[in-house]
Parts: C-alpha cells; sequence; structure tokens
C-alpha cells in the first residue's frame, strides 16, 4: 500500500511539473491584469476573440494543416510499401534504407535549411518559400518516425510469414498486402502518423527559415503575435495546443474506427 | 513414369554456404515423408524451395508429372502450415478457412460448404466466429491446416507445425493430423527435429544433415538399422563406440569396422553381486546366451524415464547407456551399483558395413572369455 502511495505521488508530480506552464498559459490568456498579485486580478475572453476574429491565425492554421497533412500522406503513400517491400521481398536492403531514413536525425534543422535553400533557390526546381519545399522537407524529417512505426508493426505481425501464407494460398502479392497485412499494421502506422503529425505541428526552424512570412504557418505566426502581446500569444498557445489535442484526439478515433473488424455472415 | 512427387538434385546456398547438396527424393500420392534432423540441416530451406518462398540454384521439382520449379508460388499447387500458424489475425476463423477459396474464385454457397466441411474435419465447428487469439495454440494450428488443406492442394508441407505446442498437445495433434493426412489421403512432407515425432507419424523417415539426406527408410528400419554415427546417435540414444572403445570394453580382438551402434534398450544389466542376482528373476536370456559380449561396470547415473529406466554405465574408459524396464523384477539399481552388462552381437550394428558386427568374418573374442558356442564364431 506505502509503495502505491509512492507511484501516485510521483505521478502527480510530473503532471504538476508538465501541466503547470501550461496553466499558467491559460490564465495569462485569459486574464484581464496580471500584475503584482499570485492570481490575476480580472478575467477576460477579449485575447481569445481577438485571435479568433485576425483572419491571419485561421489562415495560418489552416496553412499548418494543409502542410502537415500533405507531407505525412506522402510518406504513407511512399513509405509504407517501400518498408513492405524491403522488409519482405527484399531484406537484404533493410540496413542501407535503416541507415537513409535515420540521416536526418544527425542533421541540425538549420543546416538542412541552408543547404535546401541553396539548391531550391534558383536552377530548375525554384521553390523556396512555398508550400513545397516545406512538404518536401518535412517528409524527410519525419522519415525516422514513419519509418521505425511501421517496420515494428510489419515485425510484430511477422509480415513475411503472413505474406507467404497468403500467397500460398493463391493471392497475389497486391492482394496479400491489401487484405493481410495492411489491416494488420493500421495501428502501427496511424502511432507513426499520429507521432509525425505533432512533430510537424510543432516544428519552427525549417518552417521559419525555407518559407517565412511567404507562407506563414500557425508557428510563424505565433512566434510573431509574441512580440506584440504576451496575453493574445499565450491565447494562440493555448488554441494551438489545444487543437493538437483534439486532433490527435480524432485520429485515434478514427484509428480505432479503421480497426474495428467486420463482423462475418 | 517416375513417381508422384520427386526432387532431383537440389542445390541451394546461400552467403557462400552450401545449405542444400544435390538433394533427391521421391514420394508416393498419399504418402507422409519426414524430413528429420538437426536444426540448421537445411530441412526448412528445403520446403520453402518446394513452396516457392525461396529460389533455389539448381535442381528439378516434379509434382505430379509438372515442373514446378518455373512456377511462381500461388501457381504450385502446394500449401504450408509453418511453425507460427500465420493465421491472418484479421480475419476470424472461418475468414481464414475460407481465405484460399475466395482467392480462388469459388462460390459463395460452395465456399460455405467446403469451410463447414473443413471445421469438422479438425473439430472446431463451434470456433467459426472466433479470431486466432482468442484460440489456443493447438486450435490455432488446427486452423491453419484446415485453411491449407480447404484448397485441396497437391502436396501439403508442414514446417515444425508442433513445435510451438507444449508435449501433451503435441502428442494429440500428431495422431490427429496423421488421422487426417489417411482420411484424406493427402501427400504430406513434414519437417521436424523431434525423433520421436518423425517415427511415430510417417510412412517414411529421411533423416537429413548439413544439406543432404544420410538415411531414408520406414520408420522401424531407421530405428533398428542406422547406418551412420550420425543418425544411430540423432535416432535413438545409441551407444557409439569406435573399434578400440569397443574392443577394450567387450575384451574384443581383431574388430573388423571403425564404429558400432548398440540400442540402449539391448543392453542388458545384471547386478555385480550374486546375492542381489538371485534374487532377481532371470528373465534376460542374454546372460545365458553364451555367445553374449559382456563386461564389468558400475552405474553412474540413473534416470528415470516413466516406462524405462536409463542407466550410465561406467566401464572403465567407455560409458554406455542401457535402458531397462521400470518393472517390478527389476532388482534395485542406484549410484555406483556395480553391474554385468550384457549384449547380444546381433545388436551391436557395425556401422561401416550395415549388419550385425556377428556377421562379420573376423569377428573374435578375447580368450579370457571362454567357451563361445554357436558356429558364427572362432574362439581362440
Amino acid at each position: 500500500m506505502k509503495n502505491k502511495g509512492y507511484h501516485y505521488a510521483v505521478i502527480v508530480l510530473l503532471m504538476v511539473y508538465l501541466l503547470l506552464p501550461l496553466l499558467a498559459t491559460l490564465l495569462f490568456a485569459l486574464a484581464k491584469d496580471w500584475q503584482a498579485t499570485i492570481l490575476p486580478s480580472g478575467w477576460t475572453l477579449e485575447w481569445f476573440a481577438g485571435m479568433l476574429q485576425d483572419a491571419r491565425f485561421m489562415e495560418s492554421l489552416g496553412r499548418s494543416l494543409l502542410v502537415c497533412t500533405l507531407s505525412v500522406l506522402l510518406s504513407i503513400i511512399i513509405m509504407v510499401p517501400t518498408i513492405y517491400i524491403v522488409t519482405v521481398y527484399m531484406p537484404k536492403l533493410e540496413k542501407l534504407l535503416y541507415a537513409l531514413v535515420l540521416l536526418p536525425y544527425a542533421l541540425p534543422g538549420v543546416v538542412m535549411a541552408v543547404g535546401l535553400i541553396r539548391i531550391y533557390s534558383g536552377g530548375p526546381v525554384p521553390i523556396t518559400g512555398t508550400l513545397w519545399i516545406l512538404i518536401g522537407a518535412y517528409f524527410v524529417i519525419i522519415l525516422p518516425y514513419m519509418y521505425q512505426g511501421i517496420r515494428n508493426a510489419l515485425r510484430t505481425v511477422n509480415a513475411r510469414e503472413l505474406t507467404n501464407a497468403a500467397e500460398l494460398l493463391g493471392a497475389t502479392r497486391a492482394q496479400a498486402f491489401k487484405l493481410v497485412v495492411l489491416p494488420n499494421i493500421l495501428p502501427g502506422i496511424m502511432v507513426s502518423v499520429l507521432l509525425s503529425f505533432s512533430i510537424l505541428f510543432g516544428e519552427f526552424v525549417l518552417a521559419n527559415l525555407l518559407v517565412g512570412g511567404r507562407y506563414e504557418t500557425v508557428q510563424i505566426y505565433l512566434y510573431k503575435r509574441l512580440s506584440e502581446s504576451g496575453h493574445l500569444s499565450s491565447a494562440v498557445a493555448i488554441a494551438y495546443f489545444g487543437f493538437v489535442l483534439v486532433l490527435s484526439g480524432l485520429l485515434l478515433r478514427l484509428g480505432k474506427w479503421v480497426l474495428r473488424t467486420p463482423d462475418i455472415r | 513414369m517416375g513417381s508422384y512427387f520427386t526432387l532431383n538434385a537440389i542445390t541451394k546456398s546461400f552467403n557462400g554456404s552450401q545449405v542444400l547438396n544435390n538433394l533427391s527424393l521421391e514420394a508416393e500420392q498419399g504418402e507422409l515423408l519426414t524430413l528429420l534432423g538437426p536444426s540448421g540441416c537445411g530441412k526448412s530451406t528445403l520446403l520453402r524451395c518446394i513452396a516457392g518462398l525461396d529460389v533455389m540454384d539448381n535442381g528439378s521439382i516434379l509434382l505430379d508429372g509438372v515442373e514446378l520449379s518455373t512456377l511462381p508460388a500461388k501457381k504450385r499447387n502446394v500449401g504450408m502450415v509453418f511453425q507460427s500458424y500465420a493465421l491472418f489475425p484479421n480475419l476470424t476463423v472461418y475468414d481464414n478457412i475460407a481465405f484460399g477459396l475466395k482467392m480462388r474464385g469459388d462460390r459463395r454457397e460452395q465456399i460455405r460448404s467446403r469451410v463447414e466441411e473443413m471445421l469438422e474435419l479438425v473439430e472446431l465447428s463451434g470456433k467459426r466466429k472466433e479470431y486466432p487469439h482468442r484460440l489456443s495454440g493447438g486450435q490455432q494450428q488446427r486452423v491453419a491446416l484446415a485453411r491449407s488443406l480447404a484448397v485441396e492442394p497437391k502436396l501439403l508441407l508442414l514446417d515444425e507445425p508442433l513445435s510451438a505446442l507444449d508435449a501433451k498437445i503435441r502428442r494429440n495433434l500428431r495422431m490427429e493430423l496423421r488421422r487426417i493426412q489417411q482420411r484424406l489421403k493427402m501427400t504430406m512432407i513434414f519437417v521436424t527435429h523431434d525423433q520421436e515425432e518423425a517415427l511415430m507419424i510417417s510412412d517414411r523417415v529421411f533423416i537429413m544433415n548439413e544439406g543432404q539426406i544420410i538415411q531414408s527408410g520406414r520408420p522401424e528400419e531407421i530405428y533398428t538399422e542406422p547406418s551412420s554415427a550420425f543418425t544411430a546417435r540423432f535416432i535413438g540414444h545409441y551407444n557409439v563406440l569406435n573399434r578400440q572403445e569397443m574392443e577394450a570394453v567387450f575384451g574384443l580382438r581383431e574388430l573388423a569396422g571403425s564404429a558400432y551402434a548398440i540400442r540402449p534398450e539391448a543392453v542388458k544389466l545384471r547386478p555385480a553381486d550374486e546375492e542381489t542376482a538371485h534374487g532377481v528373476k532371470a528373465q534376460d536370456d542374454s546372460f545365458r546366451d553364451s555367445s553374449a559380449l559382456t563386461a564389468q561396470g558400475h552405474v553412474t547415473e540413473v534416470t528415470v524415464l516413466g516406462s524405462l529406466i536409463r542407466c550410465t554405465v561406467s566401464t572403465g574408459e567407455t560409458e554406455i547407456q542401457a535402458d531397462m524396464l521400470n518393472d517390478r523384477y527389476r532388482f534395485p539399481i542406484r549410484q555406483g551399483t556395480g553391474v554385468t552388462l550384457a549384449v547380444d552381437p546381433e545388436d551391436c550394428r557395425n556401422l561401416d558395413h550395415g549388419g550385425a558386427i556377428g556377421r562379420c568374418p573376423s569377428y573374435q573374442k578375447n580368450e579370457s572369455f571362454t567357451s563361445l558356442s554357436g558356429s558364427r564364431f572362432t574362439a581362440r
């Protein structure tokens, strides 16, 4: 029993540590005036109202959502089949793929951004400052997360053996993937997607350097507002956090819905 | 016209090492063959080559007159049951079994009746709506078997299908497997490293080592007539002695051959101490037959195997295993008990020539063992 109390204490402390800054931000976003008192002396919703009335906020949120969704979608479309094919049919290439995919870990965002800007400002594909360069860079950033999640899912369900079994029962490779492997690795893909999404949604360095004000995402908007009003940017931060929270919840729910097993006749 | 199923000179190397080495075998329709060998002997690789999951370097596979080696896995008409079951976790038992039929494009009614038939065959009709993870290991493997059998393959491969199950279920399931195989007259190749399993269920056993087939035959032949030290050791805890050991233990001279195998149950024990010996009903004729090879020793280890008691007897340099029936006639035996052991020469297999030691012309017994009877032997 005593032991249990200790465990709870640790969890509570951790929660306090994690949630306190968030709570303070929330209070600040709701405060009318907060100078020399422990708690704000008055409450108001004007900061949130101001934020919502600002068309720039909604637009930047929309842009962020678009960039993140496109990047993750692109990653799913390319990485799922790639990792599957390498795992099941070309295990010899696995090491190479692994090394390739882990590279972004070792590359600092700034270095990457400078390189990308140099290459894509001129030349045959001048896309600096557009949404496309950001999607391209984001695709690379989330590679390690997508790879780990998908590969682990494939290993856990023993995709190789499942594919073999399906093929011996007369399925084509595409059928084996679609009917047997894909439904079983969806939870793994879901986790990768969530992780990637939240990483991209908070990414600032690349967004700022590669596109900056020319394609204002919510991160950049938040950064700009920070210098104008602390209360407003707190409201934006809270809204931003709440948005990611709701989105994650929805994705999880969606995942469960996709994975629910159909009844047989 | 050849056999129903023929493997001819199959060769495969992997990373420079020869996994399958010019391997050939034949099977008749409705036969259950077992590939028996230690792990890493290439038996699973061979199955995967037959199924088309691995590519072999050379050789041909002929099934019912069709050359398989150029066909993709799905066109070979070969089924396979995996050690890990490989059931589809997202599908129910019913849908797992129906999978192959759906892929083939059977009609819904046809599929339903075939699946029901299969469910009855493996006695899982009550589980049709369950998902695989809700079933026990044994049940899962029965579903996997039903799934493979549903599409009526011409040949069914089983890759250590029972190895992941616990002992009791394994025994039940292998008898059931044999029953199903005989009922359907399905040609099967069964891979295992468990010699007991191989001997129990097969029509013929193929002993494999290092990518080659070392010996093949009916289970009783394989067990009683091992042709190599490897088979003798692998198949039945044989005592394998080289010539020096054989001569030293039994006081023999100038034996032909270089290695001999003696089954542990062929070694008869009797207490060295006469007083105890008289209290024991003399159930062993071997001791009365003066042609028996005898030796003195003492017991160093006693293991109770249930119906058998396995004793390790030390005779000077060499240790010999002896199995005795655990019945009420047996004399009390424990570590340190002095014993006389006796072996009929017919039970000593010469591993170079095949056949018993007694049939070798140069078999000679030492002078110190007197009065050899029987015309087979020359006393000096």
